[in-house]
């Protein structure tokens, strides 16, 4: 045990250098974030428990029961068709971060794949993909994922892949910002004149050092991506009913709005708190970054 | 200032030109046969030939390509589908009542959203920075279409100031206003919290640079130092961040138009998209796209006449 101990505290890993509580610190103190960060997990977490949570099923409908006011058996009532709302809003949270954790996961992953060629290969390989770039990012994005959806039908995937078409260019951005930064720098020119591979500079340097401005674009993204889905779904056009999304049951809401304000009420504080969360993660991630790649990856603009 | 005129001018027919490849591969690249799409599952062999024929997409790309190339540079986007009209027709008919909301709607986030990023910059850390940036994030996080839900249920149904739905029209221009007020307001200020947000760290951003501390150093007054130094260097970045967000803001008038069931590109694309009208949606997205390039290069002429150091580079 002790030799253990002496072991993990004298052999220090140069990468390891920067000690973890020094490297965080800065974000555990940002009230923002941490705010943020707490949200979400409760997020997360009714979204993962909603069969335990949710009191009633979200699809089980009640023709004697439609549009009940709050009551003990149903807190926020029921919906035109007998549904219980706070049931489909529980759920729906699983709709919402699904969506928001797939646009991340495919745009981060192609986007930044990208970017970092872009910015590494420079030449014809960085004009062609700035090029598409420009011309993607001259569409509105809630219009492009509204034509995506047009052309595939309206699917939880087509609404993934959507917003995810839209996002990439804007990842790829930023990457190639940041390897067009690192890539001049000294210690990139000292590895390569040591005889480093491309991948091990690649995998040692480039890829820490993109992590954190990409990460601040991934979280902005994902806000977009929930904002997008609700749009989507509020049209008609996302997750197709009886599948509870906040977007769809905004939709249901406003029939009866005027006399039932509150179940499209409650939808929206659901999708704000989530965006709220994630802009909040964003804006504390992007205030803990080094100021230096803030400024030249063009951040600040997000 | 005529050679920075004409780079622009080329960059204008090059991203335009890009645009019109993207929107096609777009709608075709997709996995799906638009025709199976159109006509539904239970549509027989021969009615999805006959449609593919019909639209020519039984024919090789490259020349599928080409025709649309020459027919849209002609100023023809295809007929639509459902009613067999020119789409061109169709789309330059709503144009009006979508330029009409999303102008107005620019012009109210920008009279709020730029002074609200101003001042928030120049009294960083008071109360009223924090106000205001707290209220930005509200403003950027709630679905613009709710807020639009939301303001209709307050203001049309419980107080009755507005109409509840609709564009007016017939009954006269005050009527066509009173219509508009609402969903421009709507747009406008869920924009107003975006610009709010960029204008503000553009303007912080300025306030950072050496020439300022400098001057502070000077004894140069504040309000100097934040109208004559600061404001002049902030103004292209402060156009940078309208100019980014008119884009967005189309993309929130479509929903808004669905919200308050007003005529416009959003409503007909909408509609389009729900009847399977491919031809359509085809050219609302390229009418909406090219609208984005044509008022970024705008910005980019307007950067380089307030700004002459960026025209050379």
């Amino acid at each position: 045990m002790t030799t253990l101990m002496t072991s993990s505290t004298t052999k220090v890993d140069p990468d390891a250098a920067m000690p973890a509580t020094g490297r965080f610190a800065p974000m555990l103190a940002h009230p923002g974030l941490m705010a943020g960060a707490g949200i979400l997990i409760i997020l997360v977490l009714v979204a993962v428990f909603a069969p335990w949570l949710a009191p009633h099923s979200p699809t089980k409908t009640d023709l004697m029961a439609t549009l009940a006011p709050p009551s003990l058996t149903f807190p926020l009532g029921t919906d035109q068709f007998g549904r219980d709302v706070l049931s489909r809003l529980i759920w729906g949270a699983r709709v919402s971060l699904q969506v928001a954790l797939a646009v991340v996961v495919l745009s981060l992953s192609i986007g930044s794949l990208l970017g970092a060629l872009a910015g590494y290969a420079g030449g014809w390989i960085e004009r062609i993909i700035t090029i598409v770039n420009d011309v993607l990012l001259a569409f509105p994005g809630f219009l492009l994922a509204l034509a995506i959806v047009a052309a595939r039908g309206s699917s939880l995937q087509s609404i993934v892949l959507a917003v995810s078409i839209a996002y990439v260019p804007r990842v790829a951005v930023v990457m190639r910002a940041v390897v067009l930064t690192i890539k001049p720098k000294p210690f990139i020119e000292a590895s390569h004149a040591i005889g480093v591979s491309n991948f091990r500079i690649l995998v040692k340097h480039i890829i820490p050092n993109a992590t954190p401005p990409v990460i601040v674009v991934a979280t902005v993204s994902a806000a977009t991506a929930i904002l997008a889905e609700a749009g989507l779904s509020f049209l008609g056009l996302g997750v197709q009913p009886p599948t509870p999304t906040w977007g769809n049951i905004i939709s249901d809401g406003q029939t009866s709005i005027v006399e039932h304000p509150l179940i499209s009420i409650s939808a929206g504080l659901c999708i704000a708190a989530t965006v709220i969360a994630l802009n909040l993660m964003g804006d504390g991630l992007r205030d803990t970054l080094d100021p230096q790649m803030r400024r030249q990856t063009g951040l600040k603009a997000l | 200032m005529a050679r920075y005129l004409v780079r622009s001018l080329v960059q204008l027919l090059l991203t335009v030109a890009g645009v019109m490849t993207v929107t096609f591969f777009l709608m075709r690249a997709i996995p799906g046969d638009p025709a199976l799409y159109m006509l539904g599952d239970y549509a027989t062999t021969d009615a999805v030939a006959s449609l593919r024929a019909k639209l020519g997409l039984d024919r090789p790309l490259l020349s599928q390509y080409a025709v649309f190339v020459r027919q849209t540079v002609s100023g023809d986007l295809g007929n639509s589908v459902v009613t067999g009209q020119p789409a061109m027709t169709e789309v330059a008919s709503s144009l009006p009542w979508s330029a009409a909301l999303t102008l107005s709607g620019m012009f109210i986030a920008i009279v709020i959203g730029v002074p609200l990023g101003i001042v928030s910059a120049s009294r960083q850390g008071t109360w009223l920075d924090r106000t205001v940036m707290v209220s930005a994030l509200l403003g950027i996080s709630f679905p613009v279409f709710w807020f639009g839900l939301v303001a209709i249920l307050v203001l049309s149904h419980w107080a009755g100031l507005f109409p509840t739905l609709g564009a007016g029209g017939g009954t006269g221009l005050w009527d066509d206003i009173h219509h508009l007020i609402l969903p421009a307001v709507v747009l406008g200020v869920s924009v107003a919290a975006y610009i709010a947000r960029l204008t503000r760290s553009a303007m912080l951003e300025v306030l950072g640079q050496d020439y300022i501390r400098v001057a502070r150093a000077m004894g140069v007054s504040e309000s100097r130092i934040l109208y004559r130094l600061a404001l002049r260097n902030a103004l292209v970045p402060i156009l940078a961040v309208i100019g980014v967000t008119f884009a967005w803001s189309l993309g929130n008038a479509i929903l808004i138009e669905v919200v308050f069931s007003r005529p416009g590109l959003g409503t007909t694309i909408m509609k389009a998209v729900l009847s399977r009208d491919y031809q359509l949606v085809q050219a609302g997205l390229l009418v909406l796209a090219t609208a984005v390039v044509l008022v970024n290069t705008l910005f980019n002429v307007l950067y380089g006449i307030i700004d002459p150091r960026l025209r050379t580079r």
